[in-house]
C-alpha cells in the first residue's frame, strides 16, 4: 500500500463517497490486460526506467529531438489521393496553399495490386480509393508545380512499390530534381500487408527482397529519403489494441532490419532512415503512453546490433488519427473525436500527423471536410500555445507507469514473436492475425452490448439521421480517361526499348540484380506499371492468401446469461429444426477491396449465432462469387464493399447468380455504401444493406427474416 | 421448394451444377422429408455412379489437405478429369454453427469449370457425416465426375469413416520436430494406401526427406494389408505444386493393380457390406432409443446404476426384456 502520509485519509474519503460499493470497483480493466487505479501517486515512479531521461537523448521516451516542438511543430501531412492525377494535383495545391506542410499520396487500389486500369479485374476500382497511377506520365501530372526538390512526399506504397517509386524517381528527374535531394517516406512495409492491409503481390520471400532493394538503393542514392514507414496504424485499424500494435510493429521493425543486414548492409548505413507510422485511438492516456513506450523500446531493440550511430535507434513516426472510431450516425461528433486524437498524437511527441476528416465513415473527403481536418491540427499549434513545452506529461504519475506496463506488456509478445522466428514466421503461422481478428471480434461484441460507448451509435442516437453535406463520388468515367491514356502511351513509346528494358527488367528478378535500378530504365522508356509488375511476377509469381477464421471470440464477451445471444441461437436452432439445416451465408469481398476487418467480425460473431458461414477469398470476381455461393448452396450471399466498388460489383453478382441458375439466393450488402446509394442497390435485386455502426446482433435478425421470408412457412 | 424427385435426377443426370447442389442439400437436410427424397433420388442414380476414383485425404489440422486439394486437383483437370471435392468442416459445438473455411485455400480449382467443390459441417453428428458424404459422392459420380476427393480433418472419428468409403485413402503429413507420429492416430497409418509429407520446400526440403525415411521404417514394420500393394512415401509441396504427379501415378498404379486383382471391387463390396451394418445398427440404435418402453424405463435405471443400487448388467438385460416381450 502506498506510503504518502495522508494515503489513508485519502482512501477514506473516498470509500465514503462509493456508497458501499467496493472501492474495487474504481479500477478499470483495459483491453489491452492492464488494470487502471482511479489514483496514480508517487510511488508508482519507484524504479520504471522509463522516467526522468531528456528528449533527444536515449532512450529517447521524451522525444526523438531535443527540442521537439519549442524548435519546430510536427509537419501536417494529410493523406489524400482520388480520381485522375490531374484532380488530386488540385486537391494537394490548395491543400499546400491553406497551411499543410508535407505531401501523402494515397493510390488507388488498382495501382496498389500491380494492374493497369484497363485490367478486367479492376472494373470496380479505379479512381476510386485513390488516385490512378499507370505510368510516369501520371506521376508527372501529379505533382506538377509541385517542386520536388523542396517538397517531402510520403507515398502509401507497398505492393507496386517498386514501378511506384521508380516512376517518382523518374518524374523528378524530368523535373530537372536529382536523386539525392528527394525527401519523404515510401511505406515499403509489406509484412503488415499479409497482415492487415492486404495490397501485397508476390509471395514474402521476394517481397522481402524488393525491400532490401529499395533500402539498399536509396541509402546510396537518397540520403535523405525514408526508405520505409513500420506501421502499426493499419493493425490498430484492423483492430489491435495498443499493446497489440506497438508490439507487432516493432518485431515488424526487427524482421526489415535483419533483412537489411543480411542483404550485406552495415546498422548505421540505414536504420536512421527507418521510420514509423502508428495509429491512435480514443484511449486518450493509453495512447501517448504507447508512442513513449514505442521509443524506448526500439532503443532498446536495437542494441542488439551494436549501431553506433545514435540515430539508428532513434524511432521517429508519423500518426494518423482512428478512422474506425469515426461513425457514420452523427456524423460532425468525428470533428470532436479527431481532435481528442490530434491531442493524444502531440502530447505523444508525434513528427507528423494526419488527422481524418468528420465524413470518414462516408467516403473520400471534401474540400469542405478536408479543410475542417487540417484546420484542427493548424488550430493546435497555432492558437493553443501547446507547442512551447516538451513532453508536457514527462513525470506524470499516471502516463508514466502506463508507458512502462505498455513496455512490459508489448516485450512480452515481442518475445513470443522472436521464439517463432520472428515476424516473418509469425505472419505464416497466422499468430498475429488471429490476435487482431480476436481483438476485434471482441470489440463488436462489447460494442453490440452498449459495454463501449459510440455516442450516436449505441447511445444517444438521432432519431433522423440527415446528411447535410457534400460527399465526394468519383465517377465511372475515371477509368476510361485512364484507359484512353494507356492507349495513347503503348501507341507512342518505343515499344521495342521498352520490351527490351521489361525483359533486363525480368533478368534482375531472376539473378538477383537490384529491382529498383532495374525498373527505373523501364519506367523512362514509358512501361507502365502493370508492365514493370508483370515482368517481377513471371519470376516471382501473385501470392495468395490464406483465409483463417476464428471462433467463440465475439460469443465469448457476452454473459452466459445473455438474452440477445440465448434468442438469436434459439432461432437459428428453430430454423434447423424447421429447414434441416442451419441459415447458411456466404460472405463475400470482390475487387481488390482488402477491408477485411468487417467481414471476419461478421463471419466469426455469424457463426457464433449459429449460422454456417462461408468466407470467400479476397478479390473474387461477381462471377466466382456465384459460383461459389451455387456449389455451397447458401440462402444468402452478403457482399462486404468498402472501396466504393458497390454500384458496379453488388448488381454484377445479382446478374451473375441469375445467369447461374441461383435467381433465389438473396443478396445483402454492408460496409461503405452512402445511404444516397440504398435505392439504387434495392432497384437492382440487393434485399438489405447494413451499413457501418450497424450491430451485428440486428443485421442477423433482419439477415434471418429476410431468409424465413423468402423461404416461405416450413413443414 | 421442389417436391418431385425426377426434378433432381435430370438436372443431376445433365451435370447442372445447380441441381447437383441442391441434391447434396437434401442429401445434408435433417428433415425426414427430404431424406425420404433423397434416398429415392439416391436409389435411382445409383445405376449411374459408381464410375469415379474415390480418393480420401486426411492430416493433422495445417497439414496442408485444402492445399494440396487446390493444386492436386487443378493437375488433375489439366489432365481432363472432372474433379468433385466433398471438403469436412469441423463445426463449432458450442453453438453449432461454423465458418467453413477449407474452400477459400481452393481458389484455383474452385475457379475451374471442371470442378466442383462442396464444403459441409460435421454438425456435431459423426454418424451423419459418414452417411452424407457416401451419398453425396454417388450424387458427384452420377453427375459425371470422374475424381472424388473428400477431405477430412484427421483428429476426430470421420476420418476412419472415410478410409471405409474410398478407393485410396491418402495422409498427408508434415515434417515436425521430435515425435513424427505426434497428432495423428497411429491407427490411420494402418488404412493408409500412401503418406505423402507436404511442405517440402524452401528451407524444409531436407526435413520432408528426412521425415519421408522415417515413416518408410515406420510402415516397414506394419504388415501390409494387401499383398500387392505396399504403402509408399512420397514428399509434395502443395504450395510449389511439386511431386504431384507423382502422386496421381501412384493413384492410378494403385487402381491398376486393384482392378487387375479384382481387389477393387471386393474392396467397394465389403465396404458396402460394412455399410449395410452400420446402416443397421444406426437404425436399431436409434429405434432402439425412441422405443416407448426405452423412454419409460431407462431414466429410472440410469438413476439406479447411478446410485450403485443395480449393476449395468442388470439394468441392460430388465431393459432389454421389456423390449423382446
Ligand atoms: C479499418 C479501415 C482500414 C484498414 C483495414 C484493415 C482491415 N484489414 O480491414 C486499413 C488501415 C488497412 C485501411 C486501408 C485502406 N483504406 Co480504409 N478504412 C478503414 C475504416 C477506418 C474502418 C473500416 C472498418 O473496418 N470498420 C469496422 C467494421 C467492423 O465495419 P464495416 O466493415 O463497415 O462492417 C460493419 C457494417 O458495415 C456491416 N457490414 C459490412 N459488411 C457486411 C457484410 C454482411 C454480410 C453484413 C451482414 C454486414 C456487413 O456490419 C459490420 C458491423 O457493423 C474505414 C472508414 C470507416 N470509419 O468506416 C476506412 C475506409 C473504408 N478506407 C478507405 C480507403 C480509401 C482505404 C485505402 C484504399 C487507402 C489507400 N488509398 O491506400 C487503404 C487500402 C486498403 C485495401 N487494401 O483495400 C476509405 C474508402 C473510401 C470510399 N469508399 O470511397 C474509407 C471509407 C475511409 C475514407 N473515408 O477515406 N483501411
Ligand atoms: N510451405 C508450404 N506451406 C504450405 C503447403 N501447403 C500448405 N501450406 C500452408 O499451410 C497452411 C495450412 O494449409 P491448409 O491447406 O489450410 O491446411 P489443412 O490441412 O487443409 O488445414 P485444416 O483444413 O484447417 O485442417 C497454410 O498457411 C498453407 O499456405 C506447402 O506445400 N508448403
Ligand atoms: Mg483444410
Amino acid at each position: 500500500m502506498p506510503h504518502h502520509p495522508d494515503y489513508q485519509k485519502w482512501e477514506a474519503l473516498a470509500t465514503k463517497l462509493m456508497k458501499g460499493k467496493p472501492f474495487s470497483s474504481l479500477q478499470w480493466q483495459t483491453p489491452e490486460g492492464i488494470s487502471i487505479k482511479p489514483l496514480y501517486t508517487a510511488e508508482d515512479l519507484e524504479g520504471l526506467d522509463n522516467v526522468n531521461s531528456l528528449p533527444g537523448l536515449p532512450p529517447y521516451v521524451r522525444g526523438p529531438v531535443a527540442t521537439m516542438y519549442a524548435g519546430r511543430p510536427w509537419t501536417i501531412r494529410q493523406y489524400a489521393g482520388f480520381s485522375t492525377a490531374r484532380e488530386s494535383n488540385e486537391f494537394y495545391r490548395k491543400a499546400l496553399a491553406a497551411g499543410q506542410k508535407g505531401l501523402s499520396v494515397a493510390f488507388d487500389l488498382a495501382t496498389h495490386r500491380g494492374y493497369d486500369s484497363d485490367h478486367p479485374r479492376v472494373t470496380g476500382d479505379v479512381g476510386k480509393a485513390g488516385v490512378a497511377i499507370d505510368s510516369v506520365e501520371d506521376m508527372k501530372i501529379l505533382f506538377d508545380e509541385i517542386p520536388l526538390d523542396q517538397m517531402s512526399v510520403s507515398m502509401t506504397m507497398n505492393g507496386a512499390v517498386i514501378p511506384i517509386l521508380a516512376s517518382y524517381i523518374v518524374a523528378a528527374e524530368e523535373q530537372g530534381v536529382s536523386h539525392e535531394k528527394l525527401t519523404g517516406t515510401i511505406q515499403n512495409d509489406i509484412l503488415k500487408e499479409y497482415l492487415t492491409r492486404n495490397t501485397f503481390i508476390y509471395p514474402p520471400g521476394p517481397s522481402m527482397r524488393i525491400v532490401a532493394d529499395i533500402i539498399g538503393f536509396c541509402s546510396k542514392n537518397m540520403p535523405r529519403y525514408n526508405t520505409i514507414s513500420i506501421s502499426g496504424y493499419h493493425m490498430m485499424e484492423a483492430g489491435a489494441n495498443s499493446v497489440l500494435q506497438v508490439a507487432f510493429t516493432m518485431a515488424d521493425g526487427l524482421e526489415y532490419v535483419r533483412t537489411a543486414l543480411r542483404a550485406g548492409m552495415n546498422i548505421d548505413e540505414f536504420a536512421p532512415r527507418l521510420s514509423f507510422f502508428f495509429g491512435i485511438g480514443m484511449n486518450f492516456f493509453m495512447d501517448i503512453a504507447m508512442l513513449r513506450a514505442a521509443r524506448f523500446l526500439w532503443h532498446r531493440l536495437l542494441q542488439q546490433f551494436e549501431p553506433k550511430d545514435p540515430r539508428s535507434s532513434i524511432l521517429r513516426t508519423h500518426c494518423q488519427t482512428s478512422g474506425w472510431s469515426l461513425t457514420q450516425q452523427d456524423p460532425y461528433n468525428n470533428i470532436i473525436r479527431t481532435t481528442l486524437e490530434a491531442l493524444t498524437s502531440v502530447l505523444g511527441g508525434t513528427q507528423s500527423l494526419h488527422t481524418n476528416s468528420f465524413d470518414e465513415a462516408i467516403g473520400l473527403p471534401t474540400d469542405f471536410s478536408a479543410r475542417i481536418a487540417r484546420n484542427t491540427q493548424i488550430i493546435i499549434q497555432e492558437e493553443s500555445e501547446i507547442c512551447h513545452v516538451i513532453d508536457p506529461l514527462g513525470g506524470s504519475y499516471y502516463v508514466e507507469s502506463l508507458t512502462n506496463s505498455i513496455i512490459n506488456e508489448a516485450q512480452k509478445i515481442i518475445d513470443e514473436v522472436e521464439s517463432l522466428g520472428g515476424m516473418a514466421k509469425a505472419i505464416e503461422s497466422g499468430m498475429p492475425k488471429m490476435r487482431i481478428e480476436e481483438s476485434a471480434a471482441r470489440k463488436q461484441a462489447r460494442i453490440d452490448q452498449g459495454l463501449d460507448v459510440i455516442v450516436g451509435v449505441n447511445k444517444y442516437q438521432l432519431k433522423d439521421e440527415k446528411i447535410d453535406f457534400e460527399i465526394r463520388e468519383v465517377p465511372a468515367s475515371v477509368r476510361d480517361e485512364q484507359v484512353d491514356r494507356l492507349r495513347r502511351i503503348r501507341g507512342t513509346r518505343d515499344q521495342a526499348a521498352v520490351d527490351r528494358a521489361l525483359a533486363e527488367l525480368t533478368k534482375a528478378a531472376e539473378d538477383g540484380g537490384n529491382l529498383l535500378a532495374a525498373a527505373l530504365p523501364a519506367i523512362r522508356a514509358r512501361a507502365t506499371v502493370g508492365e514493370v509488375s508483370d515482368a517481377m511476377e513471371k519470376v516471382f509469381g501473385r501470392f495468395v492468401s490464406t483465409t483463417r477464421c476464428i471462433s467463440g471470440a465475439y460469443a465469448s464477451e457476452f454473459q452466459a446469461t445473455s438474452e440477445t445471444l440465448a434468442q438469436l441461437r434459439g432461432r437459428t436452432e428453430a430454423f434447423l429444426q424447421g429447414n434441416g439445416r442451419r441459415p447458411r451465408m456466404l460472405v463475400t469481398k470482390m475487387g481488390q477491396d482488402g477491408h477485411d476487418r468487417g467481414i471476419k467480425v461478421i463471419a466469426s460473431a455469424y457463426a457464433d449465432l449459429g449460422f454456417d458461414i462461408d468466407i470467400g477469398p479476397l478479390f473474387q470476381t461477381p462471377q466466382e462469387a456465384a459460383k461459389m455461393a451455387i456449389e455451397n448452396d447458401v440462402h444468402v450471399v452478403g457482399a462486404s464493399s468498402l472501396t466504393a466498388g458497390h454500384k458496379t460489383l453488388v448488381p454484377a453478382l445479382v446478374e451473375e447468380l441469375k445467369k447461374q441458375g441461383g435467381e433465389d439466393i438473396l443478396v445483402v450488402a454492408g460496409g461503405i455504401i452512402p445511404p444516397v446509394d440504398y435505392d439504387y442497390l434495392y432497384e437492382r435485386g440487393v434485399k438489405a444493406v447494413f451499413g457501418p455502426g450497424t450491430s451485428v446482433i440486428d443485421s442477423a435478425n433482419r439477415t434471418l427474416d429476410l431468409i424465413e421470408k423468402h423461404l416461405g412457412p416450413t413443414a | 421448394m421442389q417436391k418431385d424427385p425426377d426434378y433432381y435426377i435430370q438436372g443431376v443426370l445433365d451435370a447442372n451444377r445447380l441441381m447437383l447442389s441442391r441434391t447434396i442439400t437434401l442429401v445434408e437436410s435433417s428433415l425426414p422429408a427430404h431424406q425420404e427424397l433423397a434416398a429415392t433420388i439416391i436409389e435411382r442414380l445409383l445405376p449411374h455412379s459408381g464410375n469415379s476414383v474415390r480418393l480420401g485425404i486426411t492430416g493433422v489440422p495445417g497439414a496442408g489437405k485444402s492445399t494440396f486439394i487446390d493444386s492436386f486437383g487443378t493437375l488433375l483437370t489439366e489432365l481432363g478429369h472432372r474433379v468433385a471435392v466433398l471438403a469436412i468442416d469441423p463445426s463449432s459445438s458450442r453453438s453449432g454453427g461454423s465458418v467453413l473455411g477449407d474452400k477459400t485455400r481452393m481458389i484455383q480449382l474452385a475457379a475451374s469449370e471442371k470442378a466442383f467443390i462442396r464444403p459441409s459441417p460435421t454438425g456435431g453428428t459423426l454418424g451423419g457425416v459418414a452417411r452424407k458424404t457416401r451419398e453425396s459422392m454417388l450424387v458427384c459420380e452420377a453427375a459425371g465426375f470422374d475424381v472424388i476427393i473428400i477431405e477430412t480433418v484427421g483428429v476426430g472419428q470421420s476420418e476412419t469413416a472415410v478410409a471405409s468409403m474410398v478407393d485410396f485413402f491418402l495422409v498427408l503429413m508434415i515434417a515436425g520436430a521430435g515425435d513424427e507420429l505426434q497428432g495423428i492416430k497411429k491407427g490411420i497409418l494402418e488404412v493408409a494406401d500412401a503418406i505423402v509429407i507436404n511442405k517440402a520446400d524452401g528451407d524444409n526440403v531436407q526435413r520432408a526427406e528426412l521425415a519421408r525415411r522415417q515413416y518408410e521404417t515406420a510402415l516397414h514394420l506394419l504388415t501390409p494389408d494387401n499383398p500387392l500393394w505396399s504403402p509408399p512415401v512420397l514428399t509434395c509441396s502443395a504450395l510449389e505444386a511439386s511431386g504431384l504427379l507423382d502422386i496421381w501415378q501412384t493413384v492410378t498404379k494403385h487402381r491398376r493393380i486393384m482392378t487387375d486383382s479384382g481387389d477393387l471391387t471386393r474392396r467397394r463390396a465389403r465396404q458396402s457390406v460394412d455399410w449395410l451394418h452400420h446402416l443397421l445398427s444406426e437404425g436399431l440404435r436409434s429405434w432402439f432409443y425412441n422405443h416407448p418402453a426405452v423412454r419409460d424405463y431407462l431414466p429410472n435405471l440410469l438413476r439406479d446404476v447411478e446410485k450403485q443400487s443395480l449393476s449395468p448388467a442388470a439394468a441392460a438385460s430388465m431393459l432389454l426384456q421389456k423390449i423382446y416381450r
